[in-house]
């Protein structure tokens, strides 16, 4: 008996599959940020390697219960690149289109994932050049088993885009999506989410409007002091397998906190601010803002975040034209942390925050004004203008490819001048009727922190204490 | 408890006149909703003024009163003016935390403490999936900007119109309350919410926005239910407060949600309805409420208040439900 068989195992894969389970694995903003992804890469292909002006670009967002629009100028889509990958579920090994650009799309799911959250249709229309086209995806083809190529049609003059572009209209929304769409919290978290990730493109004057509300970005920033010996953040700087690792971290405001606040509520994810923790950009695009997470180091050899740290601002930037090498998974909106570039960069992270941490720490107890300052001339930079600014400095350390400064050892970090190696913290609690009380009659305000108040009070002890020790020695 | 909380009606007219607007609410939607057999909880101060009115106008006995405060707890046993009325020695949110409701209720978030907004906004939300379908919402919140601290006068820099010039890392004091709104109330923050949303004039609105936005979140996640706001109002008595009130309703009621459309003072915290009350003497007050010209009348401006909305303008939206309140020599 032959044990030769003629039967072959089908080893295809189903539409069921992209369509239900690949987008179970991104929220409904994120596929928009997808989408936002894709004009940019776009504007960045159609600079062909030189300097992007990306304040000649725009991306038209329109959302409501009926349907949901795309609309860019960022050059269009080729028709060769329609024909063999644009629709392609997933990238083919020999799509090169970007080798010399750092885009941050590597996977090739990003648009038809996006499409496919949000709904059951969708028409792609394009301008590259000259060449005009429209690609719709129905839910005829979706439930058809076969992958039966779609059809590119020429646009008629009526529908064709006036601008080199691409505008996607998906029109037959699931319930549920249409119910985001109508909700002002979800669009307030979806402008909030572009603000944030697409801060460097929309600081370079890129326009990225939603339902005609255009979108300001928000400023991830440290505080550097301009004078040579002024404080300065921590900066490190390295090239390690192709990818550029830059590193930034620092104060965001030097106003200093409360010493009360400590006591505050369990609502520091409310309280903080935004940019407070870490914000993880790769190629431009924020992947990660103001993470106060395990992720980011928080909690590991390192305290937990709490509000204390909330005036710490940390800054990394991975930035390659290996896209695959950067540590982002498909999403583009977490990070793959189990990637080698993130866990060297991690090292050097926590080493700069250990330095603010610290800084918080020594500060505790101390009158606001005293700490503030310190800090009256330094400048909020984002992570580009910092390393600058502190690479300029003598102190800063400049191997080959290597830029690190550590404020800390370069003894430009704020102490309070009170502060001694031998110092220890006294904590106690005290009802805030007696603390206003004791306040007023020292500081003839009811609302000094009460640290500060006790504090004062110790120093007032000290002194009595001291004098009773002179007099006991005569 | 702030000191406003315990400041008697008579010395806040606006405060009188919100009140008023929502026993109108409350009134217009009895017959369909059967008010009169609600649970109404609330936080009603030493002399329980709201629970009286409560029980004259709607005819609702089932009353709670939660007090965190024994002294006043104590009081308002003694001031209770009907016996139906529970006073439960509780914080409000522990008292909700600890019953379950087997009838619709009205609930009364009266928070004064500016400190813990975020909290208080976040509980209103909460209320929303916790509460039987017709139950109705009300919350105050304080909507001083003062409320998020001051700065030190070194932090601050000045900027007149445009001119900003060079002041470093120093910004305008609608900034610095920007970055601490910020603070408190994270992710709820509009996106498009700007300094200028922090004046005096404006904080109201962007509270009640905050709260708006969080109300949307939590819906978004309710299936069964949706919510119609019904009255959202800002007004300053010295301490300026905002309020917002909302029905609870299921996808069919469509009757509901036009009557609450088309009543006069129907108002949204995305539209909230300023209440600026001039004080009168009895004289200009019985003029401005039996001629339609009362300035020309007069003859004479009447001053603005913080709030800046014109007397006579406020006078005629709400002459109706505005109380006089006159002295009596017992």
């Amino acid at each position: 008996m032959s044990n030769e068989s003629q039967d072959v195992a089908i080893a295809i894969p189903t539409k069921q599959f992209f369509v239900s389970m690949l987008t179970r694995d991104i929220s409904l903003a994120d596929a928009i940020l997808d989408l936002v992804d894709n004009c940019l890469d776009g504007a960045l292909r159609s600079a062909h390697g030189g300097q992007v002006d990306y304040s000649s670009y725009f991306v038209k967002i329109t959302l409501n219960a009926e349907f949901f629009s795309i609309e860019d100028n960022c050059g269009g889509i080729p028709r060769e690149v329609a024909k063999n990958y644009a629709f392609k579920m997933g990238r083919e090994p020999d799509d090169n289109r970007d080798s010399e650009n750092e885009t941050i799309g590597m996977y090739g799911v990003g648009m038809k994932r996006a499409i496919f959250k949000m709904g059951r249709g969708a028409k792609v229309s394009t301008l590259y050049q000259d060449d005009a086209f429209e690609v719709s995806i129905t839910s005829d083809w979706l439930d058809n088993k076969d992958w039966e190529p779609i059809p590119i049609r020429d646009a008629d003059a009526s529908s064709r885009l006036q601008e080199s572009g691409t505008a996607i209209l998906v029109d037959t929304l699931y319930p549920g999506v249409a119910k985001h769409f109508t909700n002002d919290a979800f669009k307030n978290e979806l402008k909030t989410a572009i603000a944030e990730h697409f801060t460097m493109f929309l600081q370079r004057g890129l326009s990225i409007s939603v339902n005609g509300q255009v979108i300001e970005p928000i400023h991830v920033e440290v505080l550097v002091s301009e004078e040579v010996n002024g404080p300065a953040p921590y900066v490190f700087e390295k090239t390690i397998d192709g990818v550029l690792v830059s590193i930034t971290v620092g104060l965001n405001t030097g106003r200093g906190l409360a010493s009360d606040d400590d006591e505050a509520p369990d609502f520091e994810r409310d309280r903080s601010a935004i940019t407070a923790g870490w914000t993880v950009f790769c190629n431009d695009r924020a992947v990660i803002v103001g993470d106060k997470s395990r992720l980011t180091g928080w909690g590991d050899s390192i305290p937990l975040y709490h509000y204390q740290f909330s005036i710490i601002t940390g800054i990394v930037e991975f930035r390659s034209k290996l896209a695959e090498k950067l540590p982002v998974t498909t999403t583009k909106r977490a990070l793959d942390t189990s990637s080698d570039i993130w866990l060297q960069a991690l090292v050097k992270m926590k080493e700069g925050m250990r330095v603010w941490i610290d800084y918080t720490n020594t500060w505790k107890n101390h009158p606001r004004s005293e700490q503030t300052q310190h800090w009256e001339k330094a400048k909020s930079l984002p992570l580009r203008d910092a390393i600058e600014l502190v690479s300029k400095r003598e102190k800063a350390q400049k191997i080959v490819g290597i830029i690190e400064f550590n404020p800390k050892k370069q003894h430009v970090i704020p102490i309070p001048p009170t502060q001694k190696p031998s110092s220890r913290r006294i904590v106690f609690s005290r009802p805030i009727e007696q603390i206003k009380m004791v306040s007023k009659s020292l500081f003839d305000t009811y609302d000094e922190q009460p640290g500060v108040v006790g504090d004062k009070c110790f120093e007032i002890v000290l002194l009595e204490a001291s004098k009773l020790e002179e007099t006991g020695n005569e | 408890m702030s000191n406003g909380a315990s400041l008697p009606y008579k010395l806040r007219p606006n405060k009188a006149v919100d009140r008023e607007l929502f026993l109108a609410l409350l009134g217009r939607l009895a017959a369909t909703l059967k008010i009169e057999s609600y649970r109404y909880v609330s936080l009603g101060g030493a002399f329980l003024e709201d629970f009286r009115l409560i029980h004259a106008r709607l005819g609702i006995c089932d009353m709670v009163c939660v007090e965190a405060e024994k002294d006043v707890h104590t009081r308002q046993i003694f001031n209770r003016p009907v016996d139906s009325i529970l006073c439960v020695y509780s914080t409000l949110e522990n008292y909700l935390d600890s019953n379950d409701f087997d009838k619709p209720v009205i609930i009364w978030f009266d928070y004064t403490a500016p400190g813990e907004i975020s909290e208080q906004i976040e509980r209103f939300a909460r209320t929303i999936s916790e509460v039987p379908i017709n139950s109705i919402l009300r919350i105050t919140l304080n909507a001083n900007p003062q409320s998020l601290g001051t700065p030190k006068s070194d932090e601050i820099g000045a900027r007149v119109g445009r001119l900003d010039g060079d002041t470093g890392q120093k910004q305008t004091i609608q900034e610095w309350r920007l970055d601490r709104f910020r603070e408190r109330l994270g992710v709820l923050v509009p996106s498009d919410l700007k300094a200028d949303g922090m004046t005096f004039k404006n904080f109201g609105k962007s509270v009640l926005h905050v709260l708006y936005l969080a109300v949307e979140k939590e819906v978004l996640s309710l299936p069964d239910r949706e919510v119609v706001w019904a009255l959202s109002t800002h007004y300053a008595d010295g301490q300026p407060m905002v309020t917002a009130t909302l029905l609870i309703k299921d996808d069919n009621q469509e009757q509901l949600q036009t009557l609450i459309k088309e009543w006069s003072f129907n108002s949204t915290p995305t539209t909230p309805r300023k209440i600026d009350m001039p004080a009168l003497s009895t004289i200009e007050r019985l003029t401005m409420e039996s001629c339609s010209n009362p300035r020309e009348r007069m003859g004479y401006d009447l001053p603005k208040s913080e709030i800046g909305e014109d007397p006579f303008e406020m006078f005629r939206q709400y002459y109706r439900v505005y109380p006089h309140f006159a002295r009596i020599d017992l």
